[in-house]
């Protein structure tokens, strides 16, 4: 098509300009952020922040073998994590499938589950499983079954009306219709969910090397950090960074995709019919009652040893009725006061930037060309691997803590609310430029709300992510808030409060989830109610 | 005489007897059928024609056996529609062809034989496909046809499985006018001397293809008049006979909904 080169004249030189317009910029905006990194840090040279282009380089020839080594064993941790979790995932959907009265259960156990904070999770393990390999896989699985679940679900029902009605016309059941029309018609969004939870499970990998593995990335992190080997720091996030990236795009391409996945495909679980108020709070007394009981009864059921696998009844006991209940629950708010002071910040930030780049971008197309290669090649990065980078740069005070929760939390956010913007539909934007309606007013009324849906799911999402990097920032660097205490905890045995953190995490994490999905329910009753439909 | 040159399988007579359908989702009941009294005719092709939203599609879906009826009852041959259903010998079309995008026109075909548990038929879902102006579309996806292509696709997959009733919801109500004229005047022939029924808002469309056209109320509906078109086939849009039937099923409609704009085309 020559059409869109005519602008430049049809002469075959004039067109590969155009072409090669783009792909110069992105060389010379990478080489200029190189050469930039690398005046950076010689001018910050012996303040420990750090490390430029060339040390890093340097470091990563010196000690090649080494690195090779452990990114293998990350990989392979990551490899079985991202296998059992997402194993696990199919059979939950396929269990919901089978008795669909299970899904509210189900999915808000499966949550409860992934909003367990890994900091907390991670030591636990590790006094559960041993030093070897387990703890990682177990952390990476936990990290990635739950986006694989909701991907599914929403796939096995992103399905017309008549599709299903077709099979039933020749008198055949639910089986028939997963065989011929749901299982392939969720394919797609197995495979984007897959995709999905691939950066995930390498994170979920370097957390479990961060709680005291013997070998990985992970480990070299920690020792980089205590060390303060500032090269070796950032040589390592560095290249936990490009592994998460290069795996993200080659499944990618394995899987044929061209372009990212729909923000939308981690559509909240709709609300199947308008329940009584009655029926909504027996759901959630039963779900209350099957985490206790699985709380209990798993721990139960494997033997653990009550002396670092505390139940149910220990953590009441230790914040209520306990001699020291009230000095343990003054402990345990402090913290958690702390923790809030930065996650909530951070998060709010996040999502501000994010939303107000992709914004910028729309406003300012020529801004695409620089911004987009980079977040979605940062997007599928694991942030919180690059804490310790952070850190070194911004002091261990909060500024460092709430820098890496919004950071945590802009790369999905821009992508989301990027693709959101471009929903616009094509007509509606020609009837705005029809009016000849500027830009600032066609984004705000067009664009902004087509928008919202892909925002509020990005905000959902996010939730669970910026109480993991706040925790994680806390627990490898400050040594304070919630974090903090779970790690202090966790090294002095102190099991009781550790438990009593992580309960309360998970529990935080969980109502903010559900009160961010309700507000994305109202929101998408308006602007997507399509998306809604079952 | 059927496609593949064999016999059309047997037509059965459908009948609904005080047949009632109410929809109470929201504790707010809504009455959509009824009560209503019909015979569709063995072998013959009978039109719903009705104002939007007045209850047709429920009625063809109640047929189908996709909705169960609140009260009265639906025979098929002396069997319920889950009868028929179970063994296969219904077949249905739908308003968007609802063929499914992964498979090319002959996999979507010969899923009409695969549903109905049927032994594969490699030579008889290539017939089909010739039969409705398809041949050498065998190997294309859905994404690659017209909407009318995929009309003859859905039609073609609804007759390999040799129906003994076959149901049309709208089944070209989403294609150009001038393909719409073709279908109307090509595809009847297709099922001829099979039982079918037709639900459509189009006044020429239910007079191309029927032999016979009910007139529903507005919702919840019930019959208001049948209006025979016993014309040969191939018809003519413009032929005068037809003509005159359109207006007096237009007219029927305009004194069944009062006040309404029609379809009419």
């Amino acid at each position: 098509m020559n059409a869109p080169v005519t602008r430049r004249g049809t002469h075959p030189a004039a067109r590969i300009v155009v072409r090669a317009g783009p792909v110069a910029w992105q060389v010379l905006s990478v080489a200029g952020l190189l050469v930039a990194w690398e005046a950076l840090a010689r001018l910050n040279a012996g303040s420990y922040v750090l490390a430029g282009p060339v040390a890093v380089t340097r470091y990563g020839v010196e000690h090649a073998g080494l690195l090779a080594h452990a990114a293998g064993i990350t990989l392979a941790n990551a490899a079985w994590g991202f296998l059992w979790g997402n194993l696990a995932a199919v059979a939950l959907a396929a269990a919901i499938l089978l008795v669909p009265r299970l899904e509210r259960c189900v999915v808000a156990l499966s949550l409860v589950v992934f909003c367990l904070p890994l900091v907390a999770t991670g030591p636990i393990l590790r006094v559960a499983l041993g030093p070897g390999n387990g703890p990682q896989i177990a952390l990476a699985a936990l990290a990635v079954h739950y986006t694989t679940l909701l991907a599914l679900l929403v796939g096995l029902r992103a399905v017309p009306r008549s599709w299903l009605d077709l099979v039933e016309s020749y008198g055949r059941g639910a089986g028939a219709q997963l065989l011929h029309i749901r299982a392939m018609a969720a394919l797609p969004y197995l495979a984007a969910g897959l995709r999905i939870a691939v950066p995930a499970a390498i994170l979920g990998a370097m957390v479990g090397e961060f709680t005291g593995a013997e070998r990985g990335l992970g480990v070299l992190t920690i020792r980089a950090m205590r060390a303060l080997d500032v090269d070796a720091t950032w040589a390592i996030a560095l290249i936990a960074a490009g592994i998460a990236i290069v795996a993200y795009r080659a499944f990618g391409a394995l899987l044929g995709f061209v372009t990212d996945p729909p923000a939308l495909l981690l559509a909240a679980p709709a609300p199947a019919i308008r329940r009584g108020r009655m029926r909504r709070a027996g759901e959630l007394a039963v779900t209350i009652l099957a985490t206790l009981a699985l709380w209990q009864g798993g721990m139960d059921a494997l033997g653990l040893s009550p002396f670092f696998a505390r139940r149910p009844g220990d953590v009441l006991a230790f914040l209520v009725t306990d001699a020291g209940a009230a000095s343990h629950r003054a402990a345990l708010a402090g913290a958690y006061g702390e923790t809030l002071f930065y996650a909530v910040p951070g998060y709010l930030a996040g999502l501000a930037l994010g939303a107000g780049l992709a914004c910028a971008v729309v406003l300012a197309p020529g801004l695409a060309t620089i911004v987009l290669p980079l977040a979605v090649a940062l997007r599928s990065v694991p942030i919180v691997t690059t804490a310790p980078l952070l850190v070194l740069a911004l002091g261990r005070g909060a500024t460092g803590t709430i820098t890496i929760v919004a950071v945590m939390i802009f790369f999905p956010t821009l992508v989301a609310a990027l693709q959101g913007l471009r929903q616009a539909p094509g007509q509606v934007i020609d009837i705005f430029a029809s009016y000849a309606t500027g830009r600032w007013r066609t984004l705000a009324l067009a664009r902004v709300p087509a928008m919202l849906p892909a925002f509020f799911a990005a905000a959902r999402m996010g939730v669970p992510a910026a109480i993991l990097a706040a925790t994680t920032a806390e627990w490898l660097a400050t040594g304070r808030g919630i974090g903090g205490l779970m790690a202090l905890t966790a090294s002095t045995s102190g099991y009781n409060m550790l438990w009593s953190a992580t309960a309360l995490v998970a529990l935080t994490a969980t109502l903010a989830y559900a009160l961010v999905a309700r507000i994305e329910r109202a929101v998408l009753r308006v602007y997507g109610p399509e998306q809604l439909a079952r | 005489m059927a496609p593949d040159g064999a016999p059309a399988a047997p037509g059965h007579a459908v009948l609904c007897t005080d047949l009632v359908k109410v929809f109470d989702a929201s504790g707010d009941p809504v009455p959509a059928v009824g009560p209503l009294n019909a015979t569709f005719a063995a072998g013959r092709t009978t039109a719903l024609v009705g104002p939007s939203g007045c209850g047709k599609s429920t009625l063809l879906r109640m047929i189908a056996g996709l909705e169960r009826p609140s009260a009265g009852a639906i025979r098929i041959g002396g069997g319920t529609p889950h009868d028929l259903a179970r063994r296969a010998g219904l077949a249905m079309a739908f308003q968007d062809a609802a063929l499914l995008p992964w498979r090319s026109v002959r996999g979507n075909v010969a899923l009409g034989l695969r549903l109905a548990r049927r032994p594969a038929d490699p030579a008889r879902v290539e017939r089909l496909i010739e039969t409705v102006g398809l041949g050498g579309f065998g190997d294309r996806r859905p994404a690659e046809l017209s909407g009318g292509m995929r009309q003859r696709a859905a039609i073609a997959r609804c007759l390999v499985s040799a129906p003994e009733l076959l149901l049309l919801d709208e089944p070209f109500g989403a294609v150009d006018e001038l393909t719409r004229r073709r279908l109307n005047r090509d595809l009847p022939a297709l099922w001829q001397g099979t039982t079918a029924i037709l639900v459509t808002h189009s006044v020429v469309e239910a007079a191309m293809l029927a032999d016979r056209v009910l007139v529903l109320s507005p919702r919840p509906a019930t019959i208001v008049a049948a209006i025979d078109v016993p014309l040969p086939r191939p018809r003519d849009e413009d032929d005068s006979a037809l003509r005159e039937r359109i207006a007096r099923i237009a007219g029927a409609l305009r004194t069944s909904a009062p006040g309404r704009a029609l379809a009419a085309q």
